[in-house]
């Protein structure tokens, strides 16, 4: 084992001169990663999830610097029957506002939120899902009760039972519901995988060297737990996202001037007649932003199987 | 059977204590007041205060919840067990039982559409599986399950009801009206709405069971026999890829009754959803918690129908 370290990624270890010309020596040795990499890959839809989303990444962080503050600025030259230019691709709202550059600010918006709200999702998750496995027995069974009582709570309505209460229109109390009320699904993976892995050999091996409790938690099971739990937070971004869209839309998330996909539905409303593309354009962005997460997410889930085949 | 039920009853009066008490913290933790909206320079400080003990909010917390949780089972007995709106002053429970026959009217019908669609969709895509009809209708699936429901609901609206002027744009009848067309008028878009979204869930599950009972061998036994392909697809492979499909259907069975918060908002549809965001709103607590009451309650039934249905239509599990 000692002298396989220091070599490079992909070197086979020989043993004798013996071993020279053995066929397994030919085939190059590819890491997990590395296959994870190639079986991704091989994914057509997983591909088109990510190329989506680093798009959207992408234009959520270029569009708002290129438009500075013209995803809020009013005007009163510019309006709704202004024509379709290169620098209002969408034109103006009523407020004589570029509808573009809000979109973009708003689709900005939205994944921040999706993203902390997803990372308090996994941090929760994985603080319950591993004490309860690691521990087993009462504190397991107390915890996964709790859990059961979560998951009977009507689950959007207490995001807005706990956003309306807290304080509509903060950022913060809108991470923090959504975060709140949606980990039970990670703990439970994360609560599977600690049962699986108790019984593994290198934890049983680390007991055995004398590893404390939170060192063979923190060490060693976390990050052989963490795939299933970085798929369902990557297909709980869209999760997030829409739900932040619903409560801007029912008006208990983000305002106007605050620029978000729901709240721009929620004025899109008012011009149903003469301006029926306003309620398209936040609306396909949504639903490219759940396409994305969740093309990516089964993406990973089918690379990060050892199961799967690779087909070469 | 019957211990089972019994152990399953008994298993869920911690969940539903646990439930009353989050939801309970949650109502009366969270900053803000019940009597905040009456605080002006109008209303006497005095006056507040005989609010706030006419509602009972002087009483220590655990009180409080004591009293409330041990008269909110008394309904069936007590019209005033839920305790009385702070909107309107009428008891809760009258309040939110005039609400269950338009949501039942609103989620079943979505339920019957669902189903009706949704099983021969999934069996026509099992059975022709890659054809050009299976990728088509799964690209329809992929998107429309990825479409949030509210803004399926604009679209529609939109369409339907502003720009082609067919449909009433919302409500559950016009003004004045009370007959049957017209509230099947204005049931068709909310339960378009509904329906689009949980088809194109459901009938993904619907392949993706199919297919599995497809493979099994004794399908290729009854094949083998020489029935002719629909016999075997009707009576051999159906009934079994329809097990999943019962689960589902016992976990669909809460919304019927506590309804759907987002597509009853969009189409002021006067069900049990709508009610609970507006009563949200008006931070209206007593009808926030009777609410929330029912769609845990109905979520733990859910649970144990689904599961004893699924005892019944499998002979293989036994509990």
């Amino acid at each position: 084992m000692a002298r396989s370290e220091g070599l490079p990624a992909g070197s086979t270890v020989r043993l004798s001169p013996a071993d020279d010309f053995d066929e397994v020596d030919l085939v190059p040795v590819q890491t997990f990663w590395q296959l994870v990499r190639r079986r991704f890959l091989q994914n057509r839809m997983a591909v088109i999830g990510l190329v989506l989303m680093a798009i959207l990444i992408a234009s959520s962080i270029v569009f708002p610097i290129i438009g500075g503050d013209a995803w809020f600025k009013t005007s009163l030259v510019h309006g709704p029957k202004d024509p379709i230019s290169l620098t209002a691709p969408m034109g103006y709202d009523n407020l004589g506002i570029n509808i573009f550059f809000r979109l973009m600010k708003a689709l900005q918006t939205s994944l921040i939120i999706g993203t902390f709200a997803v990372l308090i999702i996994a941090g929760i998750g994985t603080a319950v899902g591993s004490i309860s496995g690691y521990a087993g027995g009462l504190v397991d069974n107390l915890m996964m009760r709790f859990v059961d009582i979560v998951l009977s709570l009507p689950g959007f309505f207490l995001v807005i039972m706990l956003v309306a209460f807290m304080g509509s229109g903060n950022v913060f109390v809108i991470i923090f519901a959504i975060g709140l009320t949606g980990w039970t699904t990670a703990a439970r993976l994360v609560r599977a995988e600690f049962l699986r892995l108790r019984e593994a050999d290198f934890v049983q091996a680390a007991k055995a060297l004398g590893a404390s409790d939170r060192r063979i938690i923190v060490r060693h099971m976390i990050p052989s737990a963490m795939a299933p739990v970085v798929v369902a937070s990557t297909l709980g971004i869209a999760d997030s996202v829409v739900t932040e869209a619903a409560l801007s839309f029912l008006t208990f998330g983000l305002r106007p001037p605050e620029a978000s996909l729901g709240n721009m539905l929620t004025g899109a409303q008012d011009y149903f007649y003469r301006q029926p593309l306003w309620v398209y354009y936040p609306g396909i962005l949504l639903i490219l932003v759940v396409l994305a997460a969740s093309f990516l997410g089964d993406g990973l889930r089918d690379a990060l199987d050892p199961r799967q085949r690779i087909e070469a | 059977m019957a211990t089972y039920i019994l152990r399953r009853l008994i298993q869920a009066i911690p969940i539903m204590i646990g439930i009353s008490i989050i939801s309970f913290l949650i109502v009366n933790l969270t900053p803000g007041s019940p009597v905040d909206k009456f605080r002006s320079p109008r209303v006497s400080p005095e006056t507040i205060q005989n609010l706030i003990r006419l509602y009972g909010l002087d009483q220590p917390l655990i009180i409080r919840f004591w009293s409330w949780f041990t008269h909110f089972w008394t309904f069936p007995f007590d019209k005033l067990a839920w305790g009385y709106s702070f909107t309107d002053g009428l008891a809760v429970r009258d309040k939110i039982f005039q609400r269950i026959p338009s949501t039942l009217l609103l989620m079943g019908t979505s339920l019957v559409v669902t189903i009706v669609l949704a099983i021969p969709i999934g069996i026509l895509q099992a059975v022709k599986q890659y054809s050009w009809a299976d990728k088509l209708i799964t690209t329809f699936e992929t998107v429309g399950y990825a479409m949030p429901t509210f803004w399926l609901g604009l679209i529609l609206k939109q369409t339907f009801a502003v720009q082609l002027n067919w449909l009433p744009l919302y409500g559950q009848n016009a003004l004045g009206k009370h007959d049957l067309p017209d509230m099947l008028m204005h049931l068709i878009l909310p339960v378009t709405t509904l329906a689009v979204i949980s088809v194109a869930g459901w009938s993904r599950y619907m392949r993706a069971s199919m297919l599995e009972v497809l493979r099994q061998d004794y399908i290729r036994t009854a094949r083998s026999k020489g029935l002719n392909g629909g016999q075997v697809i009707r009576k051999h492979a159906l009934r079994n890829a329809l097990i999943p499909i019962v689960t589902l259907l016992g976990l669909t069975i809460p919304s019927l009754l506590s309804g759907a918060a987002i597509t009853e908002t969009v189409f002021s549809w006067p069900g049990l959803g709508w009610l609970g965001v507006q009563s949200v709103i008006d931070r209206d607590y007593p009808v926030v918690l009777a609410v929330v009451m029912i769609g845990g309650t109905m979520v733990i039934i859910g649970n144990l129908l689904a599961d004893i249905a699924y005892a019944v239509v499998d002979p293989r599990i036994h509990y």
